[in-house]
């Protein structure tokens, strides 16, 4: 999104520039989640990796290869800090959850710019 | 069935009068301000309290909110991970969007989504179409709602059979028509704060209480691991009490029971079990109901009960019980006569269920009544972006991006509400959990009541203070339905009267006008869907998915390409409207189509390599946004330079 503009003397927004930033932030942080809490609940949580009963086409469960060894067995459960919450569920989504608490709130008190939205804006309201 | 009490009655009374009162207070406000921007948009002035609520309760519908407490009573803890993504979902949905969106919204005077696209490429068919898309897409979605909020109110007041869903169509028609068409979105927003606070002060409150009586999460995790396995059979159409709960006990644990049909004139009722057989995960308990001479069952719950109770082989394995308020009582002695509906089945079918351990709620995938699982990987990759990505396309939260007053109202309100989810969401997994072991052996299909049986239940001994409580909780789901459709409802008019009238055909029409087209378009569209509603349409949970899924395939990348990229042009932005809508309709609806050629589809959609359609929808979209405007491009430059640079100081 480089594309060098042809009038230097043109200005890009401020509120283009830090949305962006900002926008990055937010979806890097959504593929961090995505990536642990679906990896993590899906190797450690599930009781069994089998094959879609009955799909014919490929489906993205049976692309992932044999993962028979991952296979829960439920007596292995643990509840961490005896909060009553199953451990998989504990990591891979309380944890998760908590941090993504506090880095909303990181972003909101330290990296959202607070740019002021009247400014330069043709309001129609007469 | 019967679980009215005179507290959740007041309480219903007093918020639907509550919504007219701030209706009221909402119209005054109307005739001091610019109309159209007051009505459709509270001329940009949410404060960060009010933006937080209207946008966590038009986030979740009424079909989602009561359809969430529900899949967790049935599955349980792997419900965590189908929600898992709500922990991102208000940074998502508010931060990608918010500040920018709301300037470009400010930079053309838009007031609706479609005037964004419009002015945004100076595209009058990408305006139309977005229109038309989302006529489209509301109507279907405000039918569902409407048939919801109808139940609910059949429900509550306990209304006869042969009115009350009519009459409680036009009660909930009546309400929501009256105070959006009269108060506008400043009426819309503070019933969402209402709404929101008394949701989340509920929540709050009924996770001690639930966990008290059920002996305290450690307690449930146990006896959850005790349970024996267990199937609860829930036949549709529900008409009759004719479901059972069946727990095996035996040394032979059986894999299920099927219900089949004999496929023969007067057949008596049989039940079979061969413990070698291994066929379909087997062996299987079979049930061959009893036909009369027209090769129609005849069977009841009873006479099943009784026979798989007195077999030889089979009686000793399992235990056999009445489903939960699956008895008939004798009106007179008060006596149960148990379940006495016929089971119906067709000629040639068969209704297989599967035993599933209590501790399988501890797990995932989760296992449906059939056995087939709950939330395999595919689903799981394609919830994360349903709630988080799909939830930034909706143009019924996306409009409300375009209502805040300034930049640190966005940011209040993003934290409020990813507050606000937290303590909301994952509670609710205790709460229902717990509920397995409170009132176990709930039928599927009347596990959407699960959320109003375990307020009521729960706190039925205690005192006033707590059943009013429990009633607020009754009327969660009403107000989460209300509070979807309000949005819907403004959204189509601003539809017809902005888009549509003044943009396209008149642009200097009069203030007057405009006034009265936009109350009177509220108020037709909410009639007309009244109407349409008398002859509900099934499926209501797979109508508010499809048209949320939707949305997001048609508006998601026009809007966020949009604002981002400049790029885009005009031509990128139409094709990846229209190419996102028609993958999404058509993989839905080819789900539908093709049973008829004899190619069966579970769930009605064609969930390609195990991904939902939304998946599909947003990555078409997103891939032709871009290929369309590499192809087409440059951007034409003067919106570029209006959109993404410093305006110089005004010449005009």
């Amino acid at each position: 999104m480089a594309e060098s503009s042809s009038q230097p003397a043109l200005e890009v927004d401020p509120i283009y520039r830090n949305s962006l930033r900002e926008a990055k932030f937010i979806l890097g942080l959504w593929a961090c989640c995505f990536v642990w809490t679906v990896g993590y609940c899906y190797f450690y949580g599930y009781l069994s990796h089998e094959p879609l009963a009955g799909s014919t086409g490929p489906a993205v469960t049976n692309l992932l290869g044999p993962l028979k060894s991952f296979d829960r067995d439920p007596k292995s459960l643990t509840y961490p800090l005896d909060l009553g919450v199953p451990d998989w569920a504990f990591y891979g989504i309380v944890l998760p959850w908590v941090i993504c608490t506090v880095l909303s709130f990181w972003y909101g008190l330290f990296f959202f710019a607070e740019d002021d939205l009247s400014d330069g804006a043709d309001e129609e309201e007469e | 069935m019967g679980h009215t009490s005179t507290a959740t009655i007041i309480t219903f009374v007093a918020y639907i009068l509550g919504v007219f009162v701030l209706a009221g207070f909402s119209h005054k406000l109307l005739s001091k301000k610019s109309f159209m921007g007051e009505y459709f948009l509270g001329s940009r002035g949410l404060g960060s309290w009010a933006l937080a609520f209207t946008f966590a309760a038009t986030s979740y519908s009424g079909g989602s909110f009561t359809g969430y407490p529900s899949l967790i009573y049935s599955y349980g803890w792997i419900l965590a991970f189908w929600i898992a993504s709500y922990m991102v979902v208000p940074i998502c949905t508010m931060g990608v969007m918010g500040k920018r969106l709301n300037q470009v919204a400010r930079k053309s005077g838009a007031i609706t989504i479609p005037d964004v696209l419009r002015d945004r490429f100076e595209s009058t068919a990408l305006g139309l179409f977005s229109t038309c898309t989302i006529i489209f897409f509301t109507t279907c979605n405000l039918v569902a709602q409407f048939k919801a909020g109808a139940l609910i109110v059949e429900e509550t007041f306990n209304l006869p059979a042969s009115w009350g869903y009519v009459g409680g169509l036009f009660i909930f028609g009546f309400t929501v028509v009256f105070y959006t068409s009269y108060g506008g979105f400043r009426a819309v927003v503070w019933t969402d704060v209402m709404q929101g606070v008394m949701m989340g002060i509920g929540v709050v409150i009924l996770v001690p209480v639930v966990l008290y009586q059920a002996g305290g999460m450690e307690n449930v995790d146990k006896m959850i691991h005790e349970q024996p396995p267990t199937l609860v059979t829930s036949i549709p159409p529900k008409k009759a009490f004719n479901d059972l709960y069946v727990e095996a006990i035996g040394e032979v644990q059986p894999a299920g029971m099927r219900y089949r049909h004999p496929n023969r004139a007067d057949a008596p009722l049989e039940v079979k079990w061969n413990p070698n057989d291994a066929a379909d995960g087997g062996p299987f308990i079979d049930v061959f109901l009893a036909t009369n001479a027209q090769n129609e069952t005849t069977s009841t719950a009873n006479d099943v009960k009784a026979a798989i109770e007195s077999h030889p082989a089979v009686g000793p394995l399992v235990n056999v019980g009445y489903a939960f308020e699956n008895e008939e009582i004798d009106p007179h002695t008060g006596e149960s006569k148990g379940a006495t509906g016929v089971i119906s089945l067709a000629a040639a079918k068969t209704l297989k269920y599967v035993f599933i351990r209590g501790d399988e709620a501890l797990f995932g995938p989760g296992r449906k009544p059939d056995g087939s699982p709950f939330h395999p990987l595919g689903m799981a990759i394609s919830f994360f972006f349903m709630w988080a990505i799909s939830g930034m396309g909706q143009p019924g939260t996306m409009v409300r991006l375009m209502a805040f007053k300034e930049s640190r109202t966005l940011k209040r309100a993003i934290l409020t509400v990813t507050v606000y989810f937290g303590l909301i969401y994952l509670p609710l997994v205790f709460i229902f959990v717990a509920a397995r072991t409170l009132l176990p052996h709930i039928p599927q299909e009347d596990s959407d009541k699960a959320m109003v049986l375990v307020a009521t239940r729960v706190v039925s001994e205690m005192g006033l203070g707590y059943q009013i409580l429990a009633a607020i909780f009754v009327a969660a789901p009403f107000a989460a339905v209300m509070s979807t459709v309000d949005s819907f409802l403004l959204m189509i008019s601003s539809s017809f009267v902005r888009d549509i009238y003044q943009r396209t055909f008149n642009p200097n029409v009069t203030e007057r006008v405009v006034k009265w087209a936009s109350y009177t378009t509220t108020a037709v569209v909410g009639t007309i869907v009244t109407v349409i509603a008398m002859k509900p349409p099934d499926f209501l949970q797979f109508i508010i998915v499809f048209t949320g899924g939707g949305f997001a395939c048609t508006f998601l990348f026009p809007t966020l390409l949009g604002i981002y990229w400049k790029g885009m042009t005009r031509q990128g932005a139409l094709a990846s409207m229209i190419g996102g809508f028609f993958i999404i309709v058509g993989l839905f609806s080819l789900g539908y189509v093709l049973p008829y050629f004899g190619i069966d589809m579970a769930g009605g959609r064609i969930n390609l390599f195990g991904f939902h359609p939304v998946f599909w929808g947003l990555f078409g979209s997103c891939l032709l946004a871009i290929v369309v405007s590499k192809l087409t491009g440059p951007a034409p430059e003067h919106l570029v330079r209006r959109y993404f640079y410093k305006q110089p100081p005004k010449a005009d």
